[in-house]
């Protein structure tokens, strides 16, 4: 027969003890999540997938152009497998214990219930990081040593370092303000009466807003031999010796044969060229032929930021085209210059992942405290879809029409607009035009109020598995 | 703190979905269980025993009534720091071998390391589950289970057990031990609830009862005076003529002279008997199982005999009257089964080497 030979008391700090009993469920959840064998098929899934998917990446055919290819695939595919994973494990793991009674052995032992949920929901973060990591270093390792294995040239080198493996920020040109001549436009439209006719039932605010965008693009519209220009202030660079990188998309009212755009490029300090001014600074002047509707760069040293922080940036339809060429809002033309190295972005974009797998956790947690194994999962995903494509989901409101965005607004619209923006938080996009993401996005524009919902939704499960009957069948 | 447990007009009603009153489980149990008492709690099935334990526990939540458990809340960690409780399955982890098991289950009483690897070992030996602790305990047998589940109970070595339906799948060894264990425990005078149908269990460790039936009591107190049947006198004597006996009698009437009386002693099942069919008989509700002696009819035209006799029929005695008997040779009678009788036949050396139930 046993014998218990110590009658000891343990005396420990309650603080560790706690930490030691949450500590002990998350391992326990970890073995779990292992032995569901989902956890171990998405990890030999992506073993694979990523391997193929970087010798199959071709992209436009240059090693850069594959590696922006394998990059986007490959992090967004991790993105959602892991993602998937989340939402299984974290429902599986707090309804099965129920559904299966181990509740009855473990919720009788001196733990309690809010610690055993955080350990649950430990359980999956550990799994979570641990293949984040593993993946993403997978990806890390692939791009970095793609390079060598094409055996490309220094100057090709040097492109890829200052156009992929880098991290920079963009410079905008701030949009012109139009509202003077949208509103003239829409005076005309009214006394002309064809405001009824182009615009059905259009709202005022809406109507507004397309003329308004209309009258934008005019402004970034250039006819043949037509020339526009974008000016800059107070550019500051953290490396004057750098590159600067002009990026730019071409759409255009008629495709040229070739499908290739003719152009001349004028950056610097233009003034000078106007003024008639001693040349201060250089002027640079690039000629170039790109196709239509894809993203292009090119680089021009850093020093033609003058002193005062002035830039221009001048553009010429060449006559050999026979098309009016646009420059798309936002991202039709941009400024790039280096802040930042690739790995350490890299990182920051798997940060933005694991925001995004704290959250869906947290809704993980809240679905499973009261809905059964399969109807949390669907909710869980109804929740990554929809924020996925919130933006998608938000603009098509704007399009409805009046009764209907009524009931919209005030249903939809706000379940919509409480979930997190995790189109916004998507890190391929940065990474792939080798954009830095800022730490402001990781942590206060996007970690911030996600982990705040999401500490509200794992509140409110915990809450809701504390006051549950747990052995309380429900049929 | 006079009492262990004290439940005071619980009552637990289970509702179906839409809310409706559907199952009464348990109705104005008022227990009183002391300090160092093995108190057995008897019933028919869905008696509301389990549903009583699970109240203690806070898994459940009483519809009306209260239930102190060591002088408090029976979910509260502070008093489960002190309680083992071993539930009517054993709801273990599948993936976890009985060695991780019940390291698990110390580290939720924030045991440290040392303790827990001794008591684990211990435990392990005790039920006899050292030979398999690094197999899952998914791949055991409900008994072998039912063994961790026991060890897990007793991680703490808690000061109230509470045991549900212990034995349900335990070999007769098995049986054994745990009636030791509860012994064993009484004697360091431990508080132990036992959950059980399992009569016999019952009477020989247990030093009060409670029987339910319908989610009621229906007869409670110390095991030896609720077997004692004060309405009957049994006379026991050495072997006597007819003419003493009848010399006897008449001493009796008029004054007792040198006779043994005592009280006849009851056998817990038939008294179990009467009282469950004492409240059929009031036609009291219950949501549990009505127990009846009839035996389904197609069951009843079953050979009845000794098990051997059945296991070992077929064998000797091919069935008549079927195409095969016709066509093939009767084969001559084959002894016993030797595999039969050696699973039948305990031998403790095989336990020890098996290590396994
Ligand atoms: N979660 C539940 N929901 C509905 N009815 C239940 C539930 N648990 C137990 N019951 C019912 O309560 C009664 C008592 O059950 P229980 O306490 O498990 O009986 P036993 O004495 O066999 O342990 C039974 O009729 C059972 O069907
Ligand atoms: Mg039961």
């Amino acid at each position: 027969m046993i014998s218990w030979s110590t009658g000891q008391r343990i005396s420990r700090t309650r603080g560790r003890v706690s930490m030691g009993k949450i500590l002990a469920v998350a391992t326990n959840t970890v073995r779990q999540v292992v032995r569901m064998r989902i956890a171990v098929v998405f990890f030999v899934l992506l073993l694979v997938i990523l391997p193929v998917l970087a010798a199959a990446s071709t992209g436009d055919g240059t090693v850069k152009g594959r590696l922006q290819t394998f990059v986007s695939y490959g992090l967004s595919l991790i993105g959602l497998l892991v993602s998937l994973l989340t939402i299984i494990a974290m429902t599986y793991t707090t309804t099965a214990d129920i559904v299966q009674c181990q509740v009855h052995t473990v919720l009788t032992k001196p733990i309690r219930r809010y610690q055993f949920i955080l350990g649950k929901f430990l359980g999956v973060m550990i799994v979570d990081v641990v293949v984040l990591a593993i993946m993403s270093g997978l990806v890390f390792g692939i791009t970095i040593y793609s390079p060598r294995l094409f055996r490309i040239d220094p100057e090709q080198m040097e492109q890829l370092n200052n156009e992929f493996f880098t991290a920079r920020n963009a410079l905008r040109p701030t949009e012109p303000d139009v509202s003077k001549e949208v509103e003239e436009l829409y005076q005309r439209l009214v006394t002309s009466q064809e405001l009824e006719q182009v615009f059905k039932g259009l709202p005022r605010e809406q109507v507004i807003a397309r003329l308004t965008q209309q009258k934008r693009l005019e402004k970034r519209a250039a006819s043949v031999g037509q020339e526009l220009m974008w000016e800059f202030h107070n550019v500051r660079l953290a490396d004057p010796n750098g590159s600067l990188f002009i990026r730019f998309k071409y759409n255009v009212s008629s495709n040229p044969i070739d499908l290739q755009i003719s152009s001349q490029w004028l950056v610097g300090d233009l003034r000078q060229l106007n003024q008639g001014v001693q040349v201060g600074t250089p002027i640079y002047r690039v000629e170039r032929k790109d196709p239509v509707r894809t993203f292009r760069e090119f680089a021009v040293p850093a020093d033609a930021v003058a002193k005062d922080g002035y830039l221009a940036v001048a553009f010429l339809n060449d006559l050999d085209n026979d098309t009016v060429v646009i420059f798309p809002l936002d991202e039709g033309l941009e400024v790039l210059y280096k802040a930042g190295g690739f790995t350490a972005n890299l990182l920051r974009g798997v940060l933005l992942i694991l925001v995004r797998l704290v959250f869906l956790a947290a809704v993980g947690v809240f679905a499973g405290s009261f809905l059964s194994f399969p109807v949390a999962i669907l909710l869980c995903l109804l929740v990554l879809f929809t924020g996925s494509t919130s933006g998608f989901i938000l603009e098509s409101f704007s399009f409805l029409g009046k009764n209907l965005s009524v009931i919209y607004d005030y249903t939809l619209k706000l379940l919509v607009q409480a979930l997190p923006r995790f189109d916004l938080m998507n890190p391929t996009k940065f990474l792939v035009s080798a954009r830095l993401i800022p730490w402001s996005l990781v942590l206060w524009q996007g970690g911030g109020p996600i982990l705040a919902k999401a500490l509200v939704l794992l509140a409110t499960g915990l809450w809701v598995f504390r006051s549950s009957e747990l052995a309380r069948t429900t049929v | 703190m006079q009492y262990a447990v004290q439940t005071i007009g619980l009552t637990k009603i289970f509702n179906d979905w839409w809310g409706r009153p559907k199952v009464r489980a348990v109705e104005e149990l008022n227990l009183t269980i002391r300090y160092n008492e093995v108190f057995g709690l008897l019933g028919p099935n869905g008696s509301g025993k389990s549903t009583t334990l699970k109240l203690l526990l806070g898994l459940l939540y009483p519809t009306k009534g209260r239930a102190i458990v060591l002088g408090g809340d029976g979910d509260d960690p502070k008093i489960n720091r002190r309680i083992g409780y071993l539930p009517e399955e054993s709801y273990l982890y599948r993936y976890l071998n009985p060695r991780e098991t019940l390291d698990f289950y110390g580290r939720l009483f924030g045991l440290p390391s040392k303790i827990r690897r001794e008591r684990t070992e211990a435990l392990l030996e005790m039920v006899g589950l050292k030979a398999v602790a690094n197999r899952p305990i998914g791949t055991f047998s409900k008994g072998m289970a039912r063994r961790i589940g026991l060890a897990q109970a007793l991680i703490n070595d808690p000061d109230l057990l509470i045991l549900d339906e212990p034995t349900s799948g335990l070999d007769p060894i098995g049986t054994k031990q745990i009636k030791d264990l509860i012994r064993t425990l009484a004697s360091r005078r431990k508080t132990i609830i036992l959950c059980s149908h399992l009569l016999a269990d019952v009477e020989d460790v247990c030093d009060r009862i409670a029987i339910l039936y319908g989610g009621r009591i229906r007869a409670e107190g110390p095991v030896k005076e609720l077997l004692q049947r004060s309405d009957r006198i049994q006379i026991s004597t050495g072997p006597v003529s007819q003419q003493t006996i009848e010399q006897i009698r008449q001493l009796l009437a008029q004054e007792a002279g040198q006779v043994d009386v005592s009280s006849p002693m009851e056998r817990l099942e038939s008294f179990f008997m009467r009282i469950v069919s004492e409240a059929q008989a009031r036609a009291q509700p219950t949501s549990g199982a009505i127990s009846t002696t009839q035996i389904g009819s197609f069951l009843a035209g079953q050979p009845s005999g000794d098990l051997l006799e059945r296991l070992t029929e077929s064998v000797e005695q091919p069935q008549p009257a079927t195409e095969q008997s016709a066509t093939r040779p009767i084969e001559t009678p084959t002894p016993v089964k030797q595999e039969i009788l050696d699973q039948l036949v305990y031998r403790p050396e095989d336990q020890q080497d098996k290590g396994q139930g």
